[in-house]
């Protein structure tokens, strides 16, 4: 039981577990209720309460699916690019940030929320620094003292907050929040909690440890912390804006003057430098990473637009960007895999050679484009209607450019895979491990479904927001 | 300055100091070792806050022996929760400085040197 060999095997039955426990609550929890689980049977605000709601079911899910795929992918890539000793530790690591993910989308409490934080966050600059390579190492430094800095932040804001209301129930707190004198004490908490959620989720001035850290984890862990980790930084602007501080709370309009107006213009910002940024590498991986900077940025100015079609927009986006750029990640991985490839324009004719995973870049380029039919261009439609609700015709502008950007850097690796290369005779198809592509191909297919049968979630996704910001 | 404000409050004005000399020390000292004792002062300067906001004056530990009832303790007593929350926060920081340590050592063996600024110019990715 013990050995190594089983690490796999273990690991799989635990988030097959997880994945079928959560993905069993989906028609239990929509817009207005919740299911809500005491600790220990004490009720909030003296207990701790995990509170499940419609956007926490959301990430749960994502979380749980995402994080089955790319276990199924670990197997043989972290045989091929760990060293043997370290591979119980890979999976043990793995566990323990999905776990962590999870306990942060589900949490009702306020220091439980940081202390799942905390633990996804050291988990991954371990991971990060897992192959023990000298660029592995540095980047790793600088992510953890951009991390923990960002952390402290948080732990701080907590602090002003817990002095203020006395009490560390989320909702509790905004409903003391709501007759409350010390306001400019709340105000400076939750520039405080941007701040530092802000650096968590690689918006724009203070992204810089993302490149680094993204394109030199094994590729399983790049997927993981694009497609998910990052959205736990989003996630946590999302439940300080709108459920902590609430939309009573005042400051959440979309002038520059607001906090949600800042950070939709850093957004705004992160979305086309980001795109530019990617535009002039030559690494495949740090362009796939630079990419995941452009795009937090339409997640992030979709929800901070607060007008309904825009938020339903950018929750659709983190479905539709984490199905992508998981997808992108492993291919890259499965590149490096098989010919130890890192360069885009190494990657000549690669499509006749590899066409299943090749194939699955070129479907998923299309969501991170915004191309119909994939889920990626639903979420940017709504994002733009969202721009168009409130009157912000720059942001339009701004979105459309970014997909223009995105199309170069996206179509260029795109041409170099299929439409290059001397056409051999005799060469025929060498393509990756099932398990390595099956899943790349799964996540793929994925944003091609939530695109084309967008049905399935939209309606209920506008249903939430327009509760969210009613009340 | 209202200097007798700032005496009142002697905490949280030498927490918000602490904060600073701790991110200056990570922002400007070249050293990783010394970037990680920045990165403790801070967190030390957080959890000085924390506890800060729980103290009452001539408060007691809030242990319950003596035939306190709960509506009378609650001018005596300190506050134990921000307790809890900075044990909790002490066991993450000594978690964060373990890893952060461990990378160190590592990069030591690697580079040779624990400068950051010769580290992050050397090569390009």
């Amino acid at each position: 039981m013990w050995r190594r060999k089983a690490c796999f095997p273990w690991a799989c039955i635990g988030v097959a577990t997880t994945c079928f426990l959560v993905w069993s609550l989906l028609g239990k929890v929509s817009a207005g209720k919740a299911v809500t689980y005491n600790l220990s049977g004490w009720r909030p605000p003296w207990g701790i309460q995990i509170r499940i709601d419609y956007v926490g079911l959301l990430m749960a899910c994502l979380i749980t699916g995402v994080g089955l795929m790319l276990l199924i992918y670990s197997w043989r890539y972290i045989e091929h690019e760990l060293k043997e000793e370290r591979i119980p530790y890979y999976y043990t690591l793995y566990l323990l940030i999905f776990t962590a993910m999870l306990g942060f989308t589900v949490t009702g409490d306020l220091f439980n929320f940081f202390v799942f934080m905390e633990i996804f966050s050291i988990t991954s600059y371990a991971l990060v620094a897992i192959t023990g390579e000298r660029m592995a190492l540095r980047a790793a430094f600088k992510y953890l003292l951009m991390g923990a800095i960002s952390s402290l932040t948080v732990l701080l804001a907590i602090a002003f907050l817990y002095s203020v209301t006395g009490s560390l129930n989320m909702l509790d707190i905004s409903t003391r929040l709501k007759s409350t004198t010390y306001l400019p004490v709340a105000g400076v908490a939750l520039v405080l909690f941007i701040a530092g959620f802000a650096v968590k989720s690689a918006l724009f001035p203070v992204h810089v440890w993302l490149p680094d850290a993204h394109s030199i984890a094994p590729s399983p862990i790049s997927a993981l912390l694009s497609a998910l980790v990052i959205k736990m930084g989003v996630l946590g602007i999302f439940r300080i804006l709108f459920t902590v501080y609430g939309h009573s709370f005042s400051g959440l309009s979309s002038n520059w003057n607001s906090i949600s107006g800042v950070i939709a213009w850093a957004a705004a910002l992160s979305i086309i430098l980001g795109s530019v940024m990617a535009i002039i590498q030559r690494d495949l991986k740090v362009m796939i990473a630079y990419s995941s900077v452009s795009q937090i940025g339409y997640i992030l100015l979709g929800i901070t637009l607060v007008s309904t079609r825009g938020m339903a927009g950018g929750l659709y986006n983190i479905l539709a960007h984490a199905m992508g750029k998981a997808c992108f990640f492993l291919v890259a991985g499965a590149f490096i895999y098989k010919h130890g490839l890192r360069r885009i324009e190494d990657l000549r004719g690669i499509g006749r050679t590899m066409p299943v995973t090749a194939g699955a870049f070129a479907l998923a380029a299309l969501s991170i484009v915004g191309l119909p039919p994939s889920a990626g261009f639903v979420a940017k439609w709504y994002t733009l209607w969202g721009c168009f609700q409130k009157g912000q015709y720059a942001f339009v502008v701004i979105v459309l450019l970014g997909s223009l950007l995105s199309a170069v850097y996206c179509f260029r690796v795109v041409y170099y895979m299929f439409f290059t290369g001397a056409r051999k005779s005799g060469v025929g198809l060498d393509e990756a491990p099932v398990t390595m592509f099956a899943p790349a191909a799964v996540l793929a297919a994925g944003t091609l479904f939530f695109g084309i049968f967008a049905g399935l979630l939209m309606p209920s996704l506008n249903n939430a927001t327009r509760v969210l910001l009613m009340k | 300055m209202n200097f007798g404000r700032i005496f009142h409050n002697l905490n949280y004005a030498v927490s918000a100091l602490l904060f600073l000399i701790g991110l200056y020390t990570v922002a400007v000292k070249p050293n990783l070792i010394k970037k990680l004792i920045g990165l403790n002062i801070m967190e030390t300067s957080v959890f000085l806050f924390i506890v800060s906001v729980g103290m009452v004056d001539e408060g007691v530990a809030p242990i319950v022996t003596g035939g306190y009832k709960a509506a009378e303790a609650v001018g005596r007593v300190v506050n134990p929760i921000p307790q809890a929350l900075i044990l909790t926060g002490i066991v993450v920081a000594v978690s964060t400085t373990a890893v952060a340590l461990s990378l160190c050592l590592k990069i030591y063996e690697r580079y040779g040197i624990l400068n950051a600024t010769e580290i992050l110019g050397r090569e390009e990715p």
